[in-house]
């Protein structure tokens, strides 16, 4: 409990409320804007946060995560063109109801919804984060690799092109991770003489790169697209009795967001999409979706918001990320000092506290500011590419450049987008690379010590009930994905 | 009969020669060529002391590694057939060329970058604001000129003047 009092007397501190409410600002604004997004917005922001209170860090990040899912949101409804990727689903409904002359209300519906995932989602994790991390600390080297591997295995039904693309990316992420000094024997690896390579690639660097320039190559083809935007007026939160009708719809969602957010790399794309399917599947009139069902939009924003707050519970308890962006909250942990795992509730229970905080802060900040700004945020997307990117290298210039005073992460950040740019046409996503970029250093460094614990025998790992576990669960991660394929190349073809 | 010749047409174009994707192989061979340039890197890494065993040398994750990488790297020139819907979204993304703007992009990026440390910050910036927007067509001078003026200004004050974050002055060191 003086932990928790500890962690909120933190937050209430007037600069961390304000960089709170900065960070919520500037995840509305990313998430409505289309091509930016949260993950760029953090890694953009990684390097400035150095100087400042890492609690007060780690929570901007995390109220920005929380607002930036929410802003996607506001420009799906209102010109079709969702800012983020979970709120794809949202636009199915949103924008028709929006085209039937209620703006308004799909906003109002959207943020109300999304505040109620949020908080469902933040319950859970004030509750299961110590738990989780609990159970963890009975954790040793093998039970850690074990978990890492599985977390990695996740990668294949992670939201993206192809699953096997997916894998090879978090490889690749992993191989990466490898660059510089091998810790155990201080050999250098992969630095082909370069001076820089030694102290390994920089996570900062890589993803500004990853996140931000490969998406401003993506967008240099896209320089003339027209929008059409819908008039915001008549913003009106649902009636008590709407929310009552749809009840079910919301808590359904919630729950079913926060498990998916809580499995290690699934995210709140995914999460919309279940949301929305499972709404249209328990909806007593699933024909009305698609032509602007309120059903159809609290549906995936609770599920979307509620994926945000589950998706914090493994980052901080496990170490393990629970999406894209908890990777680079991760990042950030690491980058301030942090030990992310069991071990961050046990010496900063009070850091824990106040990212819970900040969340909920930002939860109700949302609203109040997404509500009231909608009618601005649809504007914002009208500032021409021309000009909103070279502003987003530039401070992708300065944010690499920041870091650590160096040109080379500046080519580090340049060489990451230009093979991210490509990477992405050939069906590669950013975030699987940075998952295993992020646990790669946990993975090797479990394996070995692992392998010294069992004498380098792989096959001993077995004698642990949890590695066995988690290997079977890798096992079916790893099948998910093709279920599908192999059931529709069984299933008997209807006779013509 | 048009309609025919159409459905004919899309197939291997879509999905590679029937068994296997073309452009994925291409992107396999690369990868593969990758890895075993690593997996050869690997093999240089000095031994670790006797003391601290086998396992324990600087090249076992590594090429553990670039080994679950070729299996994985094995299946995407296939994959067409596992996944047939997802490959065409993917081919249909990157069936068109990268554009020529694209191209010039990059290069204006990597020429930015390559005098940024003599040119300087605050120059690099008014450079990257006036250009880019120029490349990329836009052809109110005025608001380009405004804008590399005051963005990069911004940028100096917020991050230079407010944050104290060093920026290095380059080329301006001279005018002093």
């Amino acid at each position: 409990m003086e932990d928790v009092i500890r962690g909120f007397v933190l937050l209430m501190e007037v600069q961390n409320l304000l960089l709170i409410f900065g960070g919520v600002l500037v995840g509305v604004l990313v998430g409505a804007l289309p091509g930016l997004s949260s993950p760029m917005a953090i890694a953009l922001l990684m390097p400035f946060t150095i100087s400042l209170d890492p609690v007060a860090s780690i929570s901007m990040m995390a109220a920005l995560y929380c607002a930036g899912t929410f802003g996607g949101s506001i420009t799906a409804i209102l010109i079709n063109a969702p800012g983020a990727p979970p709120a794809v689903a949202t636009a199915l409904d949103g924008y028709q109801m929006a085209k039937n002359g209620e703006p308004g209300r799909a906003l109002g519906l959207a943020a109300v919804s999304s505040v109620l995932g949020g908080i469902f989602a933040i319950v859970i994790f004030l509750f299961a984060t110590p738990l989780l991390a609990d159970i963890a600390l009975k954790f040793g080297p093998v039970e850690y690799f074990g978990l890492s591997v599985f977390a990695l295995s996740m990668l294949a039904a992670m939201s993206g092109k192809s699953s096997i693309r997916n894998l090879v990316a978090g490889a690749l992420g992993v191989f990466v991770s490898t660059i510089g000094v091998h810790l155990a024997t201080g050999v250098e690896r992969y630095d082909f003489g370069v001076q820089e390579l030694t102290e390994g690639i920089k996570f900062v660097p890589v993803l500004i790169g990853l996140f931000a320039m490969s998406e401003l190559l993506t967008q240099s083809k896209t320089l003339n697209a027209a929008v059409e935007r819908m008039s915001a007026r008549a913003l009106r939160l649902p009636t008590f009795a709407e929310l009552k009708s749809l009840k079910g719809t919301i808590l359904r969602s919630s729950g079913l967001g926060t498990f998916i957010g809580i499995l290690p790399a699934e995210g709140s794309t995914v999460a919309a999409m279940m949301g929305y399917n499972e709404a249209k599947r328990f909806s007593k009139t699933p024909e009305k979706f698609g032509t602007g069902c309120a059903e159809g939009i609290v549906g995936p924003e609770a599920a979307n918001n509620a994926a945000a707050g589950g998706a914090m519970v493994p980052t901080l308890a496990l170490g393990i990320p629970g999406s894209g962006t908890t990777a680079l909250i991760l990042a950030a942990l690491v980058m301030h000092g942090f030990r992310p795992g069991p071990y961050l509730i046990t010496e900063t229970p009070h850091l824990v506290y106040a990212i819970f905080g900040a969340m909920l802060f930002a939860n109700f900040a949302f609203l109040g500011i997404g509500l009231a700004g909608a009618r601005f945020f649809s504007y914002v997307t009208f500032i021409p590419k021309r000009f909103l990117w070279p502003s987003v290298f530039i401070f992708s210039l300065i944010g690499s450049y920041a870091y650590s005073s160096a040109i080379f992460d500046v080519w580090v950040m340049l060489i990451s987008g230009i093979i991210g740019y490509f990477a992405l046409r050939n069906g590669f996503s950013p975030a699987p690379f940075v998952m295993g970029l992020i646990l790669g250093k946990m993975v090797e460094e479990t394996f070995t010590q692992s392998m010294v614990i069992y004498e380098s025998n792989f096959m001993n790992f077995f004698d642990s009930g949890v590695f066995i576990l988690f290997m079977v669960l890798t096992v079916i991660s790893l099948s998910t994905p093709f279920w599908g394929q192999i059931r529709s190349k069984f299933k008997p073809k209807p006779v013509e | 009969m048009s309609e025919e010749k159409k459905t004919f047409d899309f197939a291997p174009r879509t999905l590679g020669a029937g068994f296997i994707h073309k452009k994925d192989l291409v992107l396999a061979i690369i990868l593969v060529a990758f890895g075993a340039f690593m997996y050869y890197e690997a093999g240089k890494f000095p031994e670790a002391p006797a003391i601290l065993g086998d396992t324990l040398n600087a090249d076992v994750f590594p090429k553990m590694l670039i080994t679950i990488l070729f299996i994985l790297v094995a299946i995407i020139p296939f994959e067409f057939k596992i996944t047939p819907a997802k490959i065409a979204k993917i081919d249909k993304d990157r069936g068109d060329r990268t554009l020529p703007i694209t191209w010039f992009t990059i290069v204006l990026l990597l020429v930015i970058v390559s005098f940024a440390e003599f040119l300087g910050a605050v120059v690099t910036m008014f450079i990257t604001c006036l250009a880019l927007p120029l490349l990329w067509g836009e052809r109110n001078y005025i608001a380009v000129a405004i804008y590399s003026v005051v963005f990069p200004g911004f940028v100096y004050l917020l991050f230079n003047k407010l944050l104290g974050l060093y920026f290095n002055p380059g080329i301006l060191e001279l005018l002093k």
